[in-house]
């Protein structure tokens, strides 16, 4: 109702282009869209136009849409029809890739795709009326192609995860440029300085990026992947340290063990100040090196961007381990756990008969004769008494607290405890006659 | 360009010299004068009842003032309505009213809106 003599005169003018080839018009319901492009908006309002424009890449009417994308952005609107978008697994407004948000090229160079589009007048039309039928047929096979996991790809696309919404931002007012805006306050265009104009940046095309060709972005996320240390870990078997580039004052040495706990047992954290790094230093070698496969390179705590390599054996590697004082590990504790893919599946005949060997606790009757004297309750060890053969991990006691004697750190000890478990000695006493404080041994 | 393409040609040369000039700002000045006539027309026969009902009549018969606009005015709500165009649900994509209709109390942090039918930049409240 609202948009329709529009339309009907853009069917007239496309009419002249391409009138042989009404059928194969494109006509759909919903964009194909990234979630940067759509906004953070969940309650967006979408204008559709069956054929409002041209796709820029193969140049067939197409139904556009347009949204707003958030308060303070530009009207966003499908810039590509369907078909090639889904040819190229892309996002129909921003070009990049649905999956990982990367640029077609960097995508294709990792995945191995090549796809020859023609790119010329006729070949091209020819190519994309065809275009519709062969999607129906290949469609599902080519979009497992395009989103196949890949490692190369994961790493160069940690930095694109969320939503980059600074893309919908309305474009520099040119006026202002010139310093000659007039709207001033309620000009909608950014009053902001534009990009370098000599910057390889600056200068992009959208057929060029859909077909991957001379596309700045991807050239420049390629040569920075190449550029990047590779993760291989250093051959020195003994460093099992790993150094984080970038650590702001917001960042604690708590919070970097609350992250590499998960990896294995962390021996120490440091963290230097004035160079902005910190050494986190694992037991185990394995832990380093799961680590690293997690995080290398690119690391995101608590909003800081750390930038995670492996610790250099000398300097302040050799100086950490000097400093560290080797404190005798505890017997019998339980190692670290496996990384979360490896645990074996669950398998409910290997349960822990846990049942049968935990005694009820109210039904046996406690035998308590010897409290008082004691000066520490019986109760706890008499429970675990049936335990005491199975339980294999804590025959050796390393601190004191370990022992099944005793119940705390030992600074009560002296105290017996309240009159509840204390049946023995109170047999003795009239009830309510308060305990002198000479009973509380 | 403006919003409906009545004809298919593109325009001969020497448009883009003139565009800029033919843009839906230069009607604004329009609209404003239409309101501030009606408008006093209106305050002089219902708030200062300064004019008879008979030359209050005639002035709508006449033009002078925009009867539709004035019948506006006397409903809660639209008091200070800028225009008819802003509450015409039907000309916007939406159908919605103008974004001039909006409090500015709702309008967080947002910043100067001239509306584009007649640059008002709020007649609400």
């Amino acid at each position: 109702m609202y948009c329709n003599t529009k339309t009907i005169d853009t069917q007239f003018y496309l009419y002249a282009i391409n009138k042989y080839n009404r059928q194969n018009w494109e006509d759909s319901d919903f964009p194909i869209l990234c979630p940067t492009c759509l906004g953070d908006n969940p309650y967006i309002r979408m204008m559709k136009d069956k054929y409002g424009k041209e796709c820029s890449i193969c140049e067939r009417p197409f139904t556009t849409f347009r949204w707003c994308p958030g308060r303070g952005m530009r009207y966003k609107k499908t810039e590509i029809c369907q078909t090639c978008a889904k040819m190229k697994n892309v996002c129909q407004t921003c070009v990049f890739d649905l999956e990982y948000g990367l640029p077609v090229a960097v995508r294709d160079h990792a995945l191995g795709l090549k796809d020859d589009i023609p790119t010329g007048d006729f070949n091209k039309e020819h190519f994309h009326q065809n275009l519709g039928k062969e999607l129906a047929l290949q469609g599902d096979d080519l979009r497992q192609a395009h989103s196949a996991p890949n490692a190369f790809l994961e790493r160069i696309s940690q930095g694109r995860k969320g939503p980059y919404y600074k893309r919908n931002l309305p474009h520099i007012c040119s006026f202002w440029v010139k310093g000659e805006c007039r709207r001033g306050e309620e000009c909608p265009y950014r009053h902001e300085k534009p990009s370098d104009p000599d910057d390889p940046l600056s200068v992009q095309n959208i057929v060029d990026r859909f077909y991957g060709t001379k596309d700045p972005v991807a050239d420049k996320l390629l040569r920075r992947a190449e550029e990047m240390p590779s993760m291989a870990p250093p051959e020195d078997k003994t460093i099992t340290t790993l150094w984080c580039g970038g650590v702001t004052s917001e960042l604690a040495e708590s919070d970097l063990q609350e992250y590499f706990y998960q990896f294995g047992e962390v021996a120490c954290i440091n963290i230097v100040q004035k160079s902005s790094c910190a050494f986190v230093q694992f037991t185990k070698r394995e832990s380093a090196e799961n680590a690293a496969n997690k995080c290398y390179g690119r690391l995101d705590l608590k909003g800081v961007r750390l930038n995670v390599r492996w610790g250099k054996p000398q300097q302040s590697g050799a100086k950490h381990h000097a400093d560290i004082e080797k404190t005798t590990p505890v017997p019998g504790l339980p190692g670290p756990l496996p990384n979360p893919g490896k645990v074996a599946q669950y398998d409910p005949s290997k349960r822990a008969k846990l049942a049968e060997s935990v005694p009820k606790p109210m039904s046996e009757p406690i035998d308590l004769p010897a409290m008082g004297a004691m000066g520490a309750p019986r109760a706890p060890s008499d429970f675990a008494g049936p335990d005491k053969g199975g339980n294999s991990g804590f025959q050796k006691i390393h601190y004191p607290s370990q022992s099944k004697d005793r119940m705390g750190s030992g600074k009560y000890a002296h105290m017996a405890p309240p009159s509840q478990y204390n049946n023995a000695n109170n047999a003795e006493k009239k009830p309510g006659q308060k305990r002198a404080a000479s009973d509380w041994k | 360009m403006p919003k409906i393409r009545r004809t298919r040609k593109k325009a001969p040369e020497g448009y883009e010299l003139i565009e800029e000039t033919l843009n839906v700002e230069s009607l604004w000045p329009v609209f404003k004068i239409h309101h501030q006539r009606s408008r006093y027309i209106f305050d002089l026969f219902y708030k200062r009842k300064a004019i008879s009902r008979e030359l209050y009549d005639w002035c709508l018969r006449e033009g002078v003032a925009d009867a539709n606009l004035i019948a506006k005015w006397k409903k809660q709500g639209y008091e200070n309505l800028c225009c008819l165009r802003c509450i015409q649900t039907r000309d916007t994509n939406f159908g919605t009213t103008c974004v001039c209709r909006v409090p500015k109390s709702k309008l967080e942090e947002g910043k100067v809106v001239e509306c584009v039918h007649c640059g008002c930049r709020g007649c609400c409240g």
